[in-house]
């Protein structure tokens, strides 16, 4: 399929735009998903009920107030450092280590795994969509593991040791082979990776289930879901509040996997293969490079990374696995997007992203504008950040830049033959 | 493409559509000698299953939305715009219907025909509306990639998700909760009199509206795409765009129209998969669950000829019809989820073993005549 060609377009013109360009492009997109999501706000605040108007404009009254929900939405996610109702002061009672920050650091947290995750994957020209899959499975994967291992294990700090490094790597091995699985029909088939990710989404969710409610259920439970491991195998949060779900340990460990990839990508020579595979096909083949192996083991990689996201998930998050898994793996292709794949960038992104959902709940109960709003913003950001055509031609209207032309993608030429040969 | 190429593509096309064809009938035969064999074994239940009209009646309403989306995917792709958004369409397009009839009241009528005594019911405004903002996010995601150049998968990714969370979110802003209410009226059926009688097949002579207008599109896209000069146009702008160019033909036009096409089409298959249940159900993914991308599979199925989509399209619906009916056999119980992972699981062996479906060859690309848009 020309997925070939068109993931070295994307990749050709990610890598054409300037690290400057692509900051400005992903600034630009965040902002103009705001405005529009604000507009979104402000025109259903028309068609919800409410006693008073939040907010009236042009002399007729909305239900929300656009301001206040993104005010609301940051200071929720914050942990409220602000009063709102009393401008300008803060509040005394601020206390950082609260639920409200435990919230958005734990949401950061998970969206590094699976925003590395889908980064991994772009950089060797690779659209692995698949990372929720791969997370579904390995979270399960480790989830299983930790629930059978644990009962043979001393407990305590000491069993905790032994059991959560051993249980992120089972997760990891297994996201890991789920996710060799589309990059080998990809190599070895020529099958378009965007169309067996998405089904393998789909077919993990299929599989986890019945494995679940089949095999491993929990029998004292009324939903589908594992029996719990025990508290010494979980990931406790440290410092912040009990039952938080957040571990800084976890975020330390997201980090350091950040620094590793980076030190994957630029540094060793297995990175050099894939990032030239990904970005000069041609090139990397002629240099002696196994594009078919390359294309596997950054498949393998990509999907360890979110079968690592899973098993965090659930040994941090959950302390077992339920067939309610949240769409950790689609929010990681938006991060890795606005991240322009760079491992560095995801940091900022993840955080962004963290921040938009754990303030959409502060939202749904301080102002009822319904969280859904997240996902509609997620989309348009990932729509925006998707047309750096857009931009430049705002961008050239209003300056005058050197004229480069920004895009070679094609020219009515076909980018690679392997379609139709 | 050299004409070597050209005839070995239709002879492996022709082998390809053989194995697909000969393997659904031998299962078919498979399940009936087995069911005729041992008369009390599943498989004799499977058989009854099989070719019990009831069977039929479901498998034709479930294949409605896969099989319009699957159309509209056709005539996207053709014209060299690749549209994995299907997803989002059918989801927008099954929430404004639902929501419009509300808003005006389920039970207007808005005009009546004396002589033929045929009702404008809001639900078929509702109907329209659907297709509507389906052709307006169609509309959108065309100007995004045609317009602007954008990358069409990762677009086309932002319009499923902007409809994930916009149906839900407009949901709950107004019902106070991610699904609607039962608008306690659906689209019905629609009965022919004397043909409905025929047994099995009076099935398709007792349907909702939207079987009949799905029995309509799929030759009607099929006669659209092969034998009309839009139709040489859509295909022209998938697999040859400068030579479309250079007889003159406006190929960000022709890409326009395939797009909107795959919204107006789409829309339809969305709108009846809510209607056809009176309510819009938003939890998870939706009640749209996945029929966007299986509808993205059943045109790869059917190498981009609607009448085979629609044969894979129908496929995959039997297969969930069966599996529903299944459920009620007693003392029997397979989990719904392995039936329902059947059709995506199929894919992945067929793309394993037949490898690269055939893709027009500019799907994808952006193309610059050079003396516009700049």
């Amino acid at each position: 399929m020309s997925a070939d060609g068109r993931g070295k377009a994307v990749l050709r013109r990610l890598a054409s735009a300037s690290a400057m360009e692509r900051i400005l492009i992903s600034f630009a997109a965040l902002v103009l998903a705001t405005l529009i999501g604000a507009v979104i706000v402000l025109v259903s605040g028309r068609v919800a009920t409410c006693q008073t108007a939040a907010t009236t404009l042009f002399g007729v009254g909305f239900c929300y107030d656009p301001l206040d929900v993104y005010l609301v939405l940051f200071n929720g996610a914050l942990g409220q450092p602000f009063l709102l109702d009393s401008p300008g002061l803060f509040n005394p009672d601020w206390n950082p280590l609260s639920f409200g920050l435990a919230f958005t650091l734990k949401e950061t947290t998970l969206l590094i795994f699976t925003g590395l995750s889908v980064a991994v994957a772009f950089r060797a020209g690779l659209f692995n969509i698949g990372t929720q899959g791969q997370l579904v499975l390995g979270g399960l994967a480790t989830a299983l593991f930790a629930v059978f291992v644990a009962p043979l294990l001393p407990g305590g700090v000491v069993g905790g040791l032994i059991l959560i490094p051993l249980a992120v790597l089972v997760g990891a091995v297994v996201g890991g082979l789920y996710g060799a699985i589309p990059g080998a029909l990809k190599a070895y088939s020529d099958a378009n990776e965007v169309i067996t990710t998405i089904m393998l989404n789909f077919i993990a969710a299929g599989i986890a289930k019945v494995l679940v409610s089949e095999f491993f259920r929990n029998p004292d439970s009324q939903v589908i879901e594992t029996a719990p491991i025990p508290d010494w195998g979980t990931i406790l949060p440290i410092a912040f509040p009990k039952g938080s779900d957040f571990s800084i340990l976890a975020l330390g460990f997201g980090l350091a996997l950040v620094v590793g990839v980076w030190y994957l990508l630029e540094r060793t020579s297995l990175g050099y293969d894939l990032r030239t595979s990904g970005e000069q096909p041609e090139a990397a083949e002629y240099g002696g490079v196994d594009a078919k192996r390359t294309t596997v083991v950054s498949m393998f990689l990509s999907g360890a990374l979110g079968g690592i996201g899973g098993a965090i998930w659930v040994l941090m998050v959950i302390g077992n696995w339920l067939t309610d898994v949240p769409s950790l793996g689609f929010d990681g292709i938006t991060v890795s997007i606005l991240a322009g794949n760079n491992p560095f960038g995801i940091v900022p992104a993840a955080l962004l992203f963290g921040t938009l959902k754990s303030g959409s709940l502060a939202v749904q109960f301080q102002t009822g504008v319904p969280k859904q709003l997240v996902g509609v913003l997620r989309g348009l950001i990932i729509l925006f950040v998707a047309m750096p055509e857009f931009f430049r031609m705002l961008g050239t209207r209003f300056t005058t830049t050197q004229g480069r032309e920004a895009v070679a993608t094609d020219g009515g030429e076909p980018l690679s033959g392997g379609d139709d040969e | 493409m050299s004409t070597s190429t050209l005839s070995q593509l239709r002879e492996t096309d022709l082998s390809y559509r053989a194995t697909l064809v000969g393997g659904a009938v031998g299962v078919f035969v498979l399940i009936a000698l087995l069911g005729l064999v041992f008369p009390e074994s599943i498989w004799a239940s499977l058989l009854g299953i099989v070719t019990s009209r009831s069977t039929l009646e479901s498998a034709l309403r479930l294949s409605v939305p896969i099989t319009f989306a699957a159309l509209g995917g056709i005539f996207a792709e053709k014209s060299g715009v690749i549209n994995i958004g299907l997803e989002g369409l059918l989801i927008i397009s099954a929430f404004t219907a639902v929501i419009t009839t509300a808003v005006i009241g389920p039970g207007t009528v808005l005009l009546t025909i004396p002589i033929v005594d045929v009702s404008l019911t809001a639900i078929w405004i509702g109907f329209f509306a659907g297709i509507l903002a389906s052709v307006l996010f169609s509309a959108i995601f065309a100007v995004v990639c045609i317009r602007y150049k954008a990358d069409q998968i990762i677009a086309g990714l932002a319009v499923w998700l902007i409809a994930l969370g916009l149906a839900p979110f407009v949901a709950t802003v107004y019902y106070g909760g991610v699904n609607t209410d039962n608008l306690g009226t659906s689209l019905g059926t629609w009965t022919i009199p004397y043909l409905s009688d025929l047994g099995f097949f009076g099935a398709f002579f007792d349907a909702s509206p939207a079987v009949y207008m799905m029995l309509v599109a799929v030759p009607a896209s099929w006669y659209v795409l092969n034998r009309t000069a839009f139709g040489r146009h859509i295909r022209a702008s998938g697999e040859n765009p400068k030579a479309l160019d250079t007889v003159g033909v406006n190929v960000s036009r022709v890409r326009y129209a395939g797009v909107l096409l795959s919204g107006f089409l789409s829309g339809i298959g969305g709108a009846a998969l809510s209607l056809g249940l009176g309510q819009f159900i938003g939890n998870n993914q939706t009640m749209v669950n996945g029929k966007g991308f299986i509808a993205i599979v059943a045109y790869l199925f059917g190498n981009y000829n609607p009448v085979g989509a629609f044969g894979a399209s129908f496929l995959f619906a039997g297969l969930d019809a069966v599996q529903i009916r299944l459920q009620q056999v007693q003392g029997y119980t397979l989990p719904d989820s392995i039936i329902q992972t059947i059709p995506y699981i199929m894919v992945i062996v067929i793309l394993a073993f037949v490898g690269r479906t055939y893709i027009p060859s500019a799907a994808g690309e952006h193309y610059d005549s050079g003396d516009d848009n700049r």
